[in-house]
């Protein structure tokens, strides 16, 4: 045994693991199943996952500090919504790094103009409602919110208008490219650094966990590293809420679909427990939007998601990969549903128009709520694979 | 593997980002003929994932895909 050779050894099982982890895509299944245990342990440390809350609040401060707001929001740097969603756009930037995949990437008017469009959508759906893809949809349903399961049926009816407009857009507008500057500048070779620099940004998130304990917000640190942790785990796989619902009409693949049928089956389980156990209060995240609040707004947003070529996460991780587009999209969606929900607010009837507070055991038990989502998700995930194989529901062009 | 291949139609789809990319692909491949081949210079990074995986579904060949300086070359021959 030469002892020299012990650290190239060591070298090479840290080169072949960080390989593994950030050279090749993980699995879209793998996916489903740890979005879905992440969900829970979320929930268990403090609370459910959400974005657009964390978006609304950003709105909400800017609109307060330009001075529209009379009311100033949580800050961000405390607010809970805030740092789930600051957490998954700074996993998914560390982790596009790691990955080397982030580039500042430039895009025709045309799409600059959709990912204003479709995040002006999706701003407004998730504010009709009482979420986004995540916390209207992912996170009511595991929560038994009627509210989730309205929105689904909408999310789907809205990816298929919105794929009906992307079809026509194909035909009558001209989508142009991108000139891609040669890269051969002198100077930094950006792709061999950008590893570095992702080790460091995660390494900043963890010493940014320590300051928030230290200072008695361990809670909210913690969901600094919970939201980190959603960002990396749907960089890597490339997880896309967008595609779980408009692959069946577009491609009729039906990996997303599945992975998000897994996800939200391993979530409910997970939120029945810590409900039905008392650890967690029975009306969280169930908001008031059943029906008409999670159906229509489902509608507007599946829009929204398609026409943006993200959703609430989606857009929030490949903004972070650096598209402008969706950096616009998340920044709209921000500013509309922050004034939508105002408004909504602001009128007793647009409230109870969205509809009511409907937590399903309280009408069918836990038993029958639990089997109903589970069925819902199979039949959704049966469906959608019978439709890869007939291609059913594929939309020609 | 992509090298000497002249294609026979181009899609330049640099700077769109997912879904438009793979729908272009969807509507080129409809009006190319059986050995025909198509070429798809692209940025965005699912694609690398969603090309190949949408050819294969379809029943074309997936000829490969080659990284250029600042985006990607991808080549599809349509299947029968």
């Amino acid at each position: 045994m030469n002892d020299n050779n012990q650290p190239s050894v060591f070298n090479e099982i840290l080169i072949s693991g960080y390989q593994k982890v950030f050279d090749e895509n993980w699995p879209m299944w793998l996916g489903g199943i740890l979005i879905g245990l992440m969900s829970v342990i979320t929930f268990a440390w403090a609370r459910p996952w959400g974005v657009a809350g964390g978006l609304r609040n950003w709105g909400d401060w800017f609109f307060s500090s330009v001075g529209i707001y009379a009311q100033q929001p949580q800050s961000p740097l405390i607010s809970t919504n805030s740092i789930l969603t600051l957490g998954l756009l700074w996993g998914a930037f560390g982790s596009a790094l790691l990955s080397r995949q982030f580039a500042i990437r430039k895009a025709p008017p045309l799409e600059l103009g959709k990912g204003i469009a479709g995040g002006t959508l999706m701003g407004i759906g998730s504010a009709m409602a009482g979420g986004c893809n995540v916390g209207g949809f992912f996170s009511a349903v595991s929560a038994m919110s009627a509210s989730g399961i309205a929105m689904m049926i909408g999310l789907l009816i809205g990816a298929y208008l919105g794929l009906r407009y992307l079809y026509w857009e194909l035909e009558h507008l001209p989508s142009g490219s991108i000139k891609v500057a040669e890269t051969k500048e002198k100077g930094i070779d950006w792709l061999k650094i950008e590893p570095y620099l992702g080790a460091l940004v995660l390494i900043a998130a963890i010493v940014c966990t320590w300051i928030y304990n230290k200072n008695a917000y361990t809670r909210v640190g913690g969901l600094l590293l919970c939201g980190i942790a959603f960002g990396i785990i749907i960089q890597r796989t490339r997880f896309c809420f967008v595609r779980g619902f408009r692959e069946p009409f577009m491609t009729g693949e039906s990996q997303m679909p599945r992975a998000i049928a897994v996800a939200v089956i391993i979530s409910a389980l997970g939120f029945a427990a810590l409900k039905y156990s008392g650890v967690r209060g029975e009306n969280v995240y169930v908001p008031q939007a059943f029906w008409f609040g999670g159906l229509v707004g489902g509608v507007i947003f599946g829009i929204g998601m398609v026409i943006a070529g993200g959703c609430g996460s989606g857009s929030v991780w490949r903004a972070g990969e650096g598209q402008i587009k969706l950096i616009l999209a998340v920044v709209f969606f921000a500013l509309s549903t922050s004034l939508f929900k105002a408004w909504i607010r602001s009128s007793a009837g647009l409230t109870s128009l969205m509809g009511f507070r409907v937590f399903m055991p309280n009408f069918i038990s836990y038993k029958w709520s639990l089997i109903l989502i589970i069925v819902i998700m199979l039949a959704y995930y049966l469906i959608t694979t019978w439709n890869e194989e007939t291609e059913k529901f594929v939309v020609e062009i | 593997m992509v090298e000497g291949i002249t294609p026979d139609e181009t899609l330049d789809c640099r700077g769109l980002s997912c879904p438009m990319p793979l729908l272009k692909v969807k509507k080129a491949l409809k009006k190319l003929k059986a050995g025909q081949v198509l070429e798809i210079l692209g940025t965005d990074p699912g694609s690398k994932n969603d090309i190949p995986d949408y050819a294969k579904k379809q029943g074309d060949d997936f000829l490969g895909m080659e990284d250029e300086s600042g985006y990607t070359r991808y080549l599809i021959k349509k299947g029968g």
